[in-house]
């Protein structure tokens, strides 16, 4: 298949979660909502179900939601909550809720209490500690809780061999994942920052197996093409989430290329495999404990600065001029760290800048000009 | 023959149009107060065609900056306020260094090393410390916005206007009214609380001189002096202050009309 008609694809299943959603339940397929971060999707995949992301939404308004949240919780939060009151969810046999973060803590009961008797609401505590010998032990417990209701809702068990099949199924697609990134950066005149975005959206609303094949293809495709003389500006982006097309499209009106990034949404979902031998619960607890430089999970070394300066390096590694922070309004870890992030990028000499943004921007002419600005000041570099 | 480039610079409350001869030599200019959204553009280029005898053809380039620049589609190229601003700034004041430009709606800090922009700060969403927050002050105390330098002048007592949000100052404003504050002390504590949030974000690039401020509240001098007190600093102002922007995009429309 060409790569256009790939990348159309792609292009319309991350715009259309809901008749994917349809398309699963149509096909007899249970389907489990899972909301950020590190949840063990592969345990859904093992059950036979689909896994279906939940990173709220760039078109709805919070409206009932506001019965259960302040309205200092991020939108992503909010929205999440939102498409779950309204409807747009029902079809959901469960979720998955984690609690990294102040917001996600609170939230997940928000989920239990308003949508516990229409599906199964799976509560996910992470461990602080993860790489410790009982963090992994504790780590194993949640998940070991996240496949009882699977069970449940399965009506039979899942199998050990089940769970290393789709450890192996899930670690290739991140494989693909992270190759499409590196070529979608030597190849970004064709893979622009909006069709970026969709390709890597996209993964959370499809069974990762089919997901995955559709992506090797374009890899393949986009392997055979020279890599390209960009003319324009580069830059890592960093944040939770960046897609929504119209801020993408800032970039692509101003010749800006997106030659890595540090966006929870897109990579640091898919840094980390899981091992694929062995005790399979264990292999996921692992991973998580492999989790690193996310301002989301613990550091015990934190004052060292490593995940900036990790950041600093991807920016200067990836053949990038500057860095775009995406501030997810009222987004603690990320706000708590900018200090020190500034702070290496500054000392590495890296330019950067910072936009406040959430899902309910709709209006991005603010941000429209300092990217442009910031285009300017990366080309006189 | 002589090159002729005209800069529009489309602002969220007013438009400015600047024609430049050769690059050097300001051949007319015109200011329309409606800004992106309006007529106004339209009126300020017709405006400026008419006092200059010039027809949009005799142009070589003509750019468009400012928050509406991208309304405008007939021109050759927009460009984003900032590098305007920066290159503006430059061509009247060789030495600057730092640039505060404060507009209708946002408040921007930029670095300028040998003419080129290298490092800027905007403000976030909040309207505090723009010109916009200078109208809604200036409509609660019934006053004139271009009164508002005079009046500050003759406060004779320091009054604390909060800096953080332009709908707290507001209420703050009318319950200094309601305790029977002396007006110009109340304008005079307005052009501090700007001043105090624009020296925030100033910091946060660094002041180096020649310091230079631009856009329409430039012309307030309470402001500007606030400032100046505010950063322990010299300000540099222009008298066509309002024009920076469209006088940075005509000469950058030079530049384009020579590699033409
Ligand atoms: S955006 Fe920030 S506050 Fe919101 S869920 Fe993610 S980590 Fe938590």
């Amino acid at each position: 298949m060409s790569i256009e008609v790939l990348l159309n694809e792609f292009k319309e299943i991350a715009a259309n979660p809901a008749k994917q959603l349809n398309d699963c339940k149509a096909a007899g397929k249970k389907a489990i909502g899972v909301l950020p971060y590190f949840a063990p999707e592969e345990l859904v995949y093992a059950a036979g179900m689909m896994p279906f992301g939940i990173w709220g939404s760039n078109t709805k308004t919070i409206n009932r939601s506001k019965e259960y949240c302040a309205t200092f919780y991020c939108t992503i939060a909010q929205l999440a909550l939102e498409m779950l009151l309204d409807g747009t969810m029902d079809q959901l046999d469960g979720i998955i809720t984690p609690t990294i973060c102040d917001t996600l803590r609170p939230m997940s009961q928000n989920f239990r209490v308003s949508m516990g008797d229409k599906m199964k609401v799976i509560f996910l505590a992470h461990p602080q500690n993860r790489a410790k010998e009982y963090g992994i032990t504790f780590c194993m417990k949640q998940y070991g809780n996240i496949r009882k209701e699977l069970e449940e809702l399965k009506g039979s068990p899942i199998s050990d061999e089940a769970i290393l099949d789709a450890i192996k199924v899930y670690n290739k697609s991140r494989a693909a994942r992270r190759k499409f990134v590196k070529l979608a950066n030597e190849h970004c005149d064709v893979i622009t920052p909006i069709k970026r975005s969709a390709v890597l959206k996209a993964s959370y609303f499809m069974m990762k197996d089919v997901y995955t094949e559709k992506l090797e293809a374009l890899n393949a495709e986009l392997e055979k093409l020279p890599v390209c003389n960009w003319k324009g500006v580069k830059v890592v982006t960093s944040g939770i989430i960046c897609d929504n097309p119209k801020l993408l499209q800032i970039f692509e009106d101003n010749n800006i290329a997106i030659a890595a990034d540090d966006v929870a949404h897109e990579s640091r979902m898919i840094r980390v495999d899981a091992p694929e031998e062995g005790d399979p619960m264990r292999a996921l607890a692992q991973q998580f404990a492999m989790q690193d430089y996310d301002v989301l999970l613990y550091d015990p070394a934190s004052e060292q600065n490593r995940r900036a300066e990790f950041v600093a390096q991807m920016v200067k590694d990836s053949g990038a001029q500057g860095l775009v922070l995406f501030m997810q309004q009222f987004c603690d870890p990320e706000e708590m760290e900018y200090p020190s992030f500034k702070k290496a990028l500054d000392e590495a000499d890296i330019p950067h800048i910072k936009l406040g943004v959430d899902q309910q921007m709709r209006d991005f002419g603010q941000a429209s000009t300092a990217i442009q600005a910031f285009a300017d000041v990366l080309s006189t570099r | 023959m002589s090159i002729y480039t005209m800069g529009i610079d489309v602002g969220s409350t007013s438009s400015k149009c600047v024609i430049l001869k050769d690059g050097q030599e300001i051949v007319c200019k015109s200011l329309v107060a409606s800004g992106t959204g309006t007529s106004g553009p339209d009126r300020a280029v017709a405006e400026l065609l008419e006092k200059s005898g010039l027809k949009k053809e005799d142009m070589s380039y003509i750019l468009a900056t400012g928050y509406g620049r991208n309304s405008i589609d007939w021109v050759d190229q927009q460009m984003s306020e900032l590098s305007c601003h920066a290159r503006g700034a430059y061509h009247l004041f060789p030495e600057v260094h730092t640039v505060i430009d404060i507009g209708g709606q946002d408040v921007k800090v930029l670095q300028i090393e040998n003419g080129a922009m290298v490092n800027f700060q905007m403000n976030d969403k909040c309207a505090a410390g723009t010109g916009r927050f200078l109208d809604v002050m200036a409509r609660v105390l019934e006053v004139n916005v271009s009164d508002l330098a005079e009046l500050g002048a003759k406060s004779t007592k320091k009054i604390g206007i909060s800096s953080t949000c332009t709908v707290f100052a507001e209420s703050e404003v009318i319950s200094q009214l309601a305790q029977g504050s002396d007006k110009c002390d109340i304008i005079n504590g307005i052009h501090h609380s700007i001043a105090n949030r624009v020296a925030g974000l100033t910091h946060r690039v660094g002041v180096r001189d020649q310091l230079v401020m631009t856009g329409g509240v430039a012309q307030n001098s309470g402001v500007v002096k606030a400032l100046e007190e505010e950063l322990g600093h010299t300000i540099l102002t222009s008298p066509i202050t309002q024009y920076v922007g469209a006088l940075g995009a005509s000469l950058f429309a030079y530049q384009k009309a020579l590699k033409k």
